[in-house]
């Protein structure tokens, strides 16, 4: 189902002309101006001035260097859940498993981080970052096997499976013996070892490499999608199933390899966020970053450049806003309002002018139906 | 097993499936108008928000479901603008709408701490004492608070407006194929929008029900728990028809039953492991009856009336 708007969404990043960038990115400017317009209103509701508000959320995401430091650490789990997210709609899929993708991935990185293995950092943390990566893509393949093989909708599967991830989180860090620390005041893992946990890079702040690491990843899939055959066939499949389908690619397999990729970079994410931030596996760490994942691949219009983007005006919406609650008592919940609403004004501005792909996808039972509507049309 | 504990099993599930039930009404008629609501699940927070709201600051059960079908309408107004008239993506649409939905209701929560320990009014039950002592179907049926019974009857009535009413009709055949209707004079985005609203409202009386059938009182941070993901599911699982979705419901709302039952059992098995069944049984019935269902043909797709 989703697939086919998906398309539609597609058709404004075709971009072939220079024209065309101005239009879409001024509509995109023009949608995050309006969310921001209409959240000031509502933190003018809730009794305080927006102008100071928004002063005291800039000044909290640029103020100084630790400001911007917290950005770019919380930029890192939105890098590399946008990019999952948005590789997942190059081919017409939306991967919004993110968050669980975290969670199972930040067990497979605490499995092996909390034993002292006696090794040499560098080689702890690649393990930790193998286990975590390798159990994420294996929980992806549920539905990225779900999808591509008997047609359940990515979107409904993945949802459940994040709750399923909290839950399994739970009783990791609240019973397991030798995993969960079982006196702490809050479900937590045991602390990872130190060869575990990945260095900080700048004195003073909790600044580490995940932020770096994201921007190599989105511009690593940069690449792959625009410059390999493999891209080429991702995009194909998920602007144009029949002509991909003619030209014999196998669109099932793809889906499914992009969900699981997805879900590899997710566990790395959630790896990342417990190595380098937190050191151990708490209950509900990753509230929310899954949703915002999606909309950070909705505002780059899945292109894993603007991913880049998208990813750090997000984060400094979440860092600046951490201290506007703290400065100007407008609720902590405001941040995701904030967010969300600039993404409805971006898709209520955005509409889709173009029409030049017809959509469809051939790998579930909606093909039958809509390859009749597309014979018709 | 006891013979008891089954009772109180049933009676649980029939409680736990009523805000589903109520939610997946609306969401029936949306998704054969072609439109899937993905917004529901924080409608139904919302809903489940304003009904404590309502009962709280009025003490009325009535200015409760008038303040949540408001707020049903205006976010159904919302997602069918734009899903409708700007024809945006309907995923990420819903995904927005639940965001946005789950921040605003921790922040008018936290803006009432008042009402934070209360327990608020909550349906009533209609029947007699007597009644409800009859053994099995006394505290089966009769024990049950009215929002759980009319539950039980709206299935029907949804499936009455679907299959014998002209606005039934036109629905589905919105969903199936708009360009005729537009060719036979049936305005079809005004139907979808009618659709979307009807949604947003039973998903908003949804979320009441789960709030005023039995707790009665909210609690911030996501309290709807995916439910609404769980109603759309049903919707496929059942194949778009309200009395059939109406018993899948039941299902997992038997399945959220047997959980929470299941969790003070004091079982070897963990209890995370219980709550994870709702969501475990839902992917399972996906992936059983999803090719069995017949999608209506221009189901999440957006309509353009240029289209020919």
């Amino acid at each position: 189902m989703s697939e086919k708007i998906s398309n539609r969404k597609k058709n404004t990043m075709y971009i072939p002309f220079l024209g065309d960038i101005a239009v879409s990115t001024g509509r995109t400017l023009l949608g995050i101006a309006l969310g921001l317009l209409a959240s000031a209103i509502l933190i003018m509701i809730s009794g305080v001035n927006p102008l100071a508000a928004y002063a005291s959320l800039l000044n909290g995401a640029f103020g100084s260097p630790q400001a911007f430091s917290n950005v770019l650490v919380r930029a890192s789990p939105l890098l590399l859940g946008g990019i999952a997210v948005s590789i997942g709609v190059k081919t017409g899929v939306w991967n919004t498993g993110i968050e669980g993708y975290m969670y199972i991935g930040a067990i497979g990185a605490t499995l092996v981080g909390v034993h002292n293995l006696g090794l040499p950092p560098v080689l702890h943390i690649l393990l930790c970052v193998l286990a975590a990566v390798i159990l994420a893509g294996l929980w992806g393949a549920i539905p990225g096997y779900l999808r591509a093989y008997k047609g359940v909708n990515e979107v409904t599967s993945t949802i459940m499976l994040n709750y399923v991830a909290i839950y399994l989180t739970n009783w990791l860090v609240s019973d397991v013996t030798g995993l969960a620390d079982k006196g702490a005041f809050y479900p937590m893992s045991l602390p990872l070892a130190d060869s575990a946990c990945l260095p900080i890079l700048m004195k003073g702040t909790s600044l580490h490499p995940g932020p770096f690491l994201g921007i190599a990843v989105c511009l690593v899939f940069f690449f792959v999608i625009n410059y390999t055959a493999f891209g080429y066939r991702t995009r194909m499949i998920g602007s144009n199933p029949f002509a991909a389908k003619y030209a014999g690619a196998n669109s099932r397999r793809q889906i499914m390899t992009m969900i699981v990729l997805g879900a590899m970079i997710g566990g790395l994410s959630g790896a990342i966020e417990t190595m380098g931030l937190k050191y151990r596996l708490y209950m509900d760490f990753v509230t929310g970053v899954g949703y915002e994942s999606v909309a950070v691949a909705l505002l780059a219009g899945g292109n894993p450049i603007s991913v880049i983007l998208a990813a750090f005006f997000f984060a400094a919406l979440k860092a600046g806003g951490a201290t506007m609650s703290i400065e100007t008592g407008v609720a902590s919940s405001m941040n995701s309002i904030i967010i969300a609403m600039c993404m409805l004004f971006v898709i209520g501005v955005g509409i889709v002018d173009s029409r030049r792909t017809r959509k469809v996808v051939s790998t579930d039972k909606t093909s039958s139906s809509t390859s009749k509507e597309t014979e018709e049309a | 097993m006891s013979f008891s504990v089954i009772i109180d099993w049933l009676q649980a599930t029939l409680r736990w499936s009523a805000p589903l039930i109520v939610v997946a009404f609306g969401e029936v008629f949306a998704e054969r108008a072609g439109v899937i609501n993905m917004g529901i699940e924080g409608i139904m927070m919302f809903g489940a928000l304003t009904g404590v709201m309502g009962a709280f600051y009025f003490n009325s059960l009535w200015v409760a479901l008038l303040i949540t079908v408001l707020v049903g309408l205006v976010l159904g107004i919302l997602v069918s603008f734009l899903t409708i008239s700007r024809r945006a993506n309907q995923v990420v649409t819903g995904l927005m709408m639940n965001m946005i939905c789950l921040g605003a209701t921790d922040t008018i929560f936290s803006l009432m701490p008042e009402s934070r320990q209360t327990r608020v009014q909550t349906f009533p039950v209609i029947f007699p004492k007597v009644m409800q002592n009859i053994p099995v179907i006394g505290p089966l049926f009769f024990a049950q608070p009215i929002s759980t019974w009319i539950a039980l009857v709206i299935p029907f009535i949804g499936g009455y407006i679907m299959y014998r009413t002209r606005w039934g009709l036109n629905i589905r055949a919105v969903g199936d194929n708009p360009q005729s209707c537009a060719t036979a004079g049936i305005s079809v985005i005004r139907l979808k929008y009618q659709a979307v609203i009807l949604s947003g409202i039973f998903a908003a009386l949804g979320g009441c029900v789960l709030t005023l059938a039995e707790v009665g009182y909210f609690s911030a941070g996501g309290m709807t728990g995916g439910r609404g993901f769980i109603v759309m599911a049903a919707c496929v699982v059942g194949g778009w028809d309200p009395i059939r979705t109406s018993l899948v419901c039941l299902i997992f709302g038997a399945a959220d039953a047997a959980q929470l039952r299941m969790q003070s059992a004091n079982s070897i098995i963990p209890y995370q492991f219980f709550q994870m069944l709702p969501y475990l049984v839902t992917i399972v019935a996906l992936t059983l009856m999803v090719k069995k269902s017949r999608v209506p043909k221009t189901w999440g797709a957006a309509y353009d009336p240029k289209d020919v």
